[in-house]
């Protein structure tokens, strides 16, 4: 064997060990734990003993890291876009020609001296305000890299406006919960700390309500909590799954899976109620003594409210299509067993909360939960991700806490503070800037309170100059945002006069900018980071309990930059430099500084010297740190610090769990009273006239579902849930491994289409065959796919998967055409969840289907790029800096 | 030492780890044992995947990682000609990179379709059940690409010559169900748990009720040999019979006290099959 090289790295798929030769990528591969590393936990629960195996896990898109690193659409050279005009005054740019032009490429002295002579011009026209600049989340992992971090420091310091992300995954829980339970400072998600041994020794029926564990794996882990699942399957635990979809894990552990139809799910959950109430099989105690206006609740579900509707299981069948006998025995097995649930990945997401009555199917289900006395042993508010014994007295940070970016002290020395006031909001930047005026209530993430999701704000902000120059960071947001066609729109108008991309691939944003700065990939630079870790303070705090294994990583260096690409600290630094505070940016710090910095201020050098840990590339955290918490017989550790999630409520103990308030510490919940609030008085304090967040959460027909009004013209129910085959917009576009899986994509005449899921019964009735492209289509947009036909959804359903990651309309940069690549964003509303609620809805998205033809044209040469890279890498076994005779840019097949 | 992997069909949810882990290790890179693998086309760990059932009320999906199986009397082996396949003394089975040049029969003849053509080099190409990094001391790992990627321990490595190892325990233990036109075969890469059907069904109390009926007794017996089986419906008016004999005919009588018992015939297990939503009526 050539002698390989090896160096460490972690992703959203898990941590990694990259192999390499002769500084080329030879593989990557789980890390396999040594002798060395600790032994791990061991459960104890009926019966037998459940260790995880002795290595990490990466999801499939781990192992595509080479094949992504290579990619046929790494952006190789800086470039310009070939029409673009330097003109004095930022008028007369062919701003229109945005997507649809070609670009030259340019050397980095052209390209920075370009962007650094706009942003003197647009300061001194405009002032600071008028660069906006916003990430997407998690193109790259590593706390010195990440977003809020080193792109935060670069543009505090230079001054800039915001765009503020919205909860895009889990709006319902966001914007909702928190009314009933509390729980702001964790963005609306429940506590999940130490639930897999509750579950494993207590529960028998998991309700597993709109999530898909096994594809979104607690978000940032890898898939070692496949196996827990395996687990409680095999001990005899039953499990309900609600979905319309019977999504992948449901179809392998269901014992009972139901589809309602899309946006229904309140109507079921208050159909559940209706039987706790009427049978009397809740907790009384519990409610009496923690719930909140419990009994006016009961009397709208009994049909004595305003409404005058009992929300019995025959109204909810009409309504979701559910049989109400099949509702009424979920609801006693619910009732009779030991049970704990949730919704989403980690017990407070899933798609049912991005619907319309999003807030209100959120507020519902923490509300059964509490009926069912939550915080009892064994019933509690989990979904089988996350919540494995971690050692919680170790400290090392997340992304999200304060004490983890480079912009704060301690890390840096003197912290990076943006003077600008005004900022933009993501769901809708396009409307900000195309229209020039937009208004909106509520921060993005609103865990400073209840209050901030009642902040209002006004684009321009008073005193502000609006927005022309916008600096585009990492992965796309064409793909995830709703209505996503917008943002071509946005980026065709002459009101941005400079946009700047700066990204490690060609994304269907970065064809739209003016001026294309090559970030090289992780694999590229130095960083350092732990597996899973969101934050150990911050914002759903601890989610690395996702993972078996808590592991800290050297994200060493294991290849030079690819062609021209440069490191984002690089080119930040660069024009740090040119603006003049190029010192003050860099703290004379370099890359592996910097990362030496979260190693010092963390808990590791107790554990590891620096340069051992440099060597061997990786820490993992013994859960304990006290010898005789280890099973003398086999060295597993049997005890640990435990803090189990909520059960302090119930057993009125006070609050130790991580990441508390003080309030808890007393006894009391997060919402204005301090219990379960089944009326919310938040809701009556702040915006009581709110008609789809009402005080009383309950179904209510949205603005578009089954009984809108544009049913009758788009009769089916499009849900698109976060992706099993990618993460974000991260992997599709640029791993081309991943078209090869039949669940995901099919290749015709050389494109990728998207797999869409529809039931043999529209299959028959539309004359759709297995395979074939069908036209999914409503007012907004037209989307071609390829159709898996197929009885996981149910007639009134059509399922296919979000954020594809490629955009490839059959006409580039023309606003709504039709889109080839699957984004399936183009149909789904941009419209805001409510006139407070600043949420995006991707599952109320009513289309109809019909059979299509396949686009003859390979549109944006799919397969000539290909050819291009496999002439590449076959004649050269490696990436030169140097071109090769076919530069790869998009544009330039219609340039010939 | 005999390497196998034991496939636990009961285990895999298609994840696809450890089909992207073998192109990992194998497309563009080639070794003494083979020869590059395509960018895209081959699956040497191919997921071969099943939707189970004919009704929304009752779905599951089959999911059979299918790489080589490494058989011990390989008809690739019989059909390549100048020893362009052979066994190795491991009973690994190798397609020679430079001798099976030109050699498409020998794709033509694997009975699961796991050897691949690359038309580039005129060559066929499959899995080597990573033999080439198993032999190498240098190499850090312990198992094929495939199996260290698994999450679920649905693939499992080790030495089918020892009864202790793990694989072997695992195969001992499970059921073992080779995949078809590789029956009776013995082969080194061992399916355990690939389901063949189901029948299922609800039962109901009358219908303007809107109740399940729980512990109903529901018996089914095949008409061919007269064998029986019985279970009760569960908490919600569920029944399932899984992994009956293929392609049988079936009487399915659902009884409970107090009302009219109900009887199927001729329900076929040539597929996975959802028999009835069953609402009974009284006596």
């Amino acid at each position: 064997m050539a002698k390989e090289r090896i160096t460490h790295s972690v992703s959203v798929a898990g941590p990694m060990a990259v192999h390499t030769v002769d500084g080329v990528i030879r593989r990557v591969r789980p890390i396999v734990l040594t002798e060395e590393d600790t032994k791990g936990w061991v459960i104890k629960a009926r019966g037998k003993e459940y260790t995880p195996q002795r290595k990490t896990t990466m999801s499939l898109l781990g192992y595509t890291e080479k094949d992504k690193t290579y990619s046929y659409d790494r952006i190789k050279y800086p470039m310009i876009r070939e029409d673009f005009v330097e003109t004095p005054d930022g008028q007369n740019r062919n701003t229109q020609n945005r997507g649809k032009s070609g670009y030259r490429r340019a050397s980095w002295d052209e390209a920075l001296s370009l962007v650094v002579r706009e942003i003197k011009r647009l300061h001194e026209t405009y002032g600071k305000e008028t660069i906006f600049a916003c990430t997407s989340s998690h193109h790259t992992w590593g706390l010195a890299g990440y977003k809020i971090s080193l792109f935060k420091r670069f543009f505090s310091m230079m001054g800039y406006t915001r765009v503020i992300d919205n909860p895009d995954s889990w709006e319902g829980f966001h914007w909702g919960a928190p009314h009933t339970y509390g729980y702001y400072w964790r963005l609306g998600g429940p506590e999940p700390f130490d639930m897999l041994e509750e579950a494993m020794q207590n529960v028998e029926t998991m309700i597993m309500w709109s999530t898909d564990p096994d594809t979104t794996r607690g978000g940032y882990s890898a898939q070692e909590s496949a196996l827990w699942r395996w687990w409680m399957k095999e001990m005899g635990i039953q499990f309900i799954y609600v979905d319309p979809f019977n999504n992948f894990s449901s179809v392998k552990h269901a014992d009972k899976w139901i589809g309602p139809r899309m946006g229904t799910d309140s109507a079921i959950l208050e159909a559940i109620a209706y039987v706790w109430i009427t049978e009397g099989t809740y907790d009384k105690e519990y409610i009496a003594k923690h719930g909140h206006r419990f009994d006016e609740w009961a009397q709208h579900i009994l049909g004595l409210g305003v409404d005058g509707t009992a929300k019995t299981p025959k109204w909810a069948e009409e309504i979701s299509g559910v049989k109400a006998a099949d509702i009424k025995a979920i609801a006693r097995r619910w009732a009779s067993t030991v049970t704990t649930g949730g919704s989403g990945m980690r017990g407070g997401f899933g798609g049912a909360c991005r619907t319309i009555g999003g807030c209100d199917y959120a507020r519902l289900i923490v509300s059964l939960l509490a009926m069912q006395g939550m915080g009892k042993t064994g019933y509690n508010m989990w979904t089988g991700a996350c919540g494995a014994p971690m050692n919680y007295n170790f400290w090392f940070g997340g992304y999200s806490d304060p004490l983890s970016s480079i912009a704060n002290f301690p890390i840096c020395d003197k912290p990076a503070i943006n003077d600008v006031q005004q900022v933009l909001y993501r769901p809708n930047l396009p409307d900000a800037i195309l229209d020039g005026h937009y208004e909106w209530y509520g921060e993005g993430f609103c865990g400073g309170g209840l209050d901030f999701e009642f902040t209002r704000h006004i684009y321009p902000a008073p005193g502000c100059s609006k927005c022309h120059c916008f600096w585009r960071y990492g992965g796309s947001f064409i793909g995830t945002m709703l209505d996503t066609n917008k943002w071509v729109a946005m980026y065709q108008s002459p009101e941005l006069e400079f946009v700047i991309n700066q990204d490690i691939f060609f994304t269907p944003e970065t064809r739209h900018a003016d001026v294309i700065l090559p970030a090289c990939s992780q694999l590229e630079r130095v960083d350092i980071g732990e597996v899973g870790n969101s934050g150990n303070g911050g914002y759903c705090s601890h989610s690395q309990t996702g993972n078996s294994w808590q592991v800290i990583v050297f994200q060493d260096k294991a290849i030079e930059p690819l062609w021209d690409s440069r490191s984002d600290f690089w080119i930040f630094s660069q024009v740090a430099a040119r603006l003049g505070w190029g010192e003050a940016f860099t703290e004379g710090r370099s890359e592996e500084d910097w990362a030496k910095r979260f190693w010092q201020f963390s808990d590791l050098p107790k554990h590891m010297d620096w340069e051992s840990f440099k060597k061997k590339g990786y820490f993992i955290v013994p859960v304990s740190f006290k010898e005789e918490n280890r099973d003398p017989k086999t060295g597993l550790f049997e005890n640990w610090d435990r803090y189990p999630g909520f059960k302090w409520f119930a057993s009125e103990e006070a609050c130790t769990t991580p990441n508390h308030k003080i309030f808890q510490e007393e006894g009391l919940m997060g919402t204005l009273t301090g219990k379960w609030e089944f009326v919310s008085e938040s809701m009556l304090y702040w915006a009581p006239d709110d008609e789809i967040r009402t005080p009383i959460a309950h179904y209510k027909d949205a603005w578009e579902g089954h009984k809108s009004l544009n049913a009758d013209k788009y009769p089916y129910g499009m849900i698109s849930p976060h992706p099993r085959f990618d993460y974000h917009t991260h992997y599709q576009q640029h791993a081309t491994w991943l078209w090869e899986i039949p669940q995901n994509r099919k290749i015709i005449n050389g494109n990728p289409y998207l797999i869409c899921r529809i039931n043999p019964k529209v299959a028959e009735e539309k004359g759709i065959k297995e395979g074939d492209v069908v036209k999914l289509f409503n007012d907004r947009a037209e989307a071609l796919c390829v159709a898996h036909i197929t009885r996981r959804v149910n007639p009134e359903t059509i399922h296919v998967y979000t954020s594809s990651g490629i955009y490839n309309p059959v006409e580039p940069g023309k606003y709504g055409a039709v889109e080839k690549g699957g984004s399936i964003n183009v149909l789904t509303p941009g419209r805001l969840m409510g006139d407070y609620i600043p949420a995006m809805v991707p599952n109320s998205c009513n289309i109809d289907v019909e059979l299509a033809e396949a686009d003859p044209n390979p549109g944006q040469g799919w397969e000539y790029m290909l050819e291009g890279v496999d002439r590449q890498q076959n004649a050269t076994q490696r990436p030169m800096n140097t071109s090769f005779e076919a530069d790869i840019i998009f544009g330039e097949k219609e340039a010939k | 030492m005999r390497p196998g992997i034991a496939v636990n069909a009961a285990r895999c949810m298609a994840c696809y780890a450890c089909f992207m882990a073998c192109k990992d290790e194998h497309c563009g890179w080639g070794s003494a044992l083979t020869a590059p693998q395509p960018r895209m086309g081959q699956y040497w760990m191919n997921i071969v995947e099943w939707e189970r059932g004919d009704s929304e009320r009752r779905i599951k999906t089959a999911t059979v990682p299918t790489p080589c199986s490494h058989c011990e009397n390989p008809a690739c082996m019989a059909a390549g000609k100048d020893g362009a396949v052979y066994k190795r003394e491991d009973g690994v089975v190798i397609i020679d990179p430079e001798k099976a040049k030109g050699q498409k029969q020998i794709v033509d003849a694997c009975p699961i379709g796991a050897i691949y053509w690359n038309e580039e080099l005129q060559l066929a190409q499959k899995c080597t059940m990573c033999a080439e990094l198993m032999d190498d001391p240098d190499y850090p790992g312990k198992e094929p690409r495939c199996v260290e990627a698994c999450p679920n321990q649905a693939l499992v490595y080790g030495d089918l010559d020892d009864p202790e190892s793990e694989v072997s325990k695992l195969i001992a233990a499970n059921k073992v169900t080779p995949l078809a036109g590789l029956e009776g075969m013995k082969t080194q890469v061992v399916h355990l748990n690939v389901p063949s059907a189901f029948l299922a069904g609800t039962v109901y109390m009358p219908e303007e009720e809107e109740e399940v009926c729980i512990g109903a007794k529901v018996v089914i017996t095949c008409e061919e040999c007269g064998c029986t089986y019985e279970t009760v419906t569960n908490w919600a008016g569920d029944w399932e019979f899984e992994d009956l004999p293929k392609g049988k005919s079936w009487t399915v009588e659902i009884s409970y006290p107090g009302y009219k018992s109900v009887k199927y015939t001729g329900e076929r297990t040539d597929k996975d099959h959802y028999v009835a939503m069953t609402y009974l009526e009284k006596e």
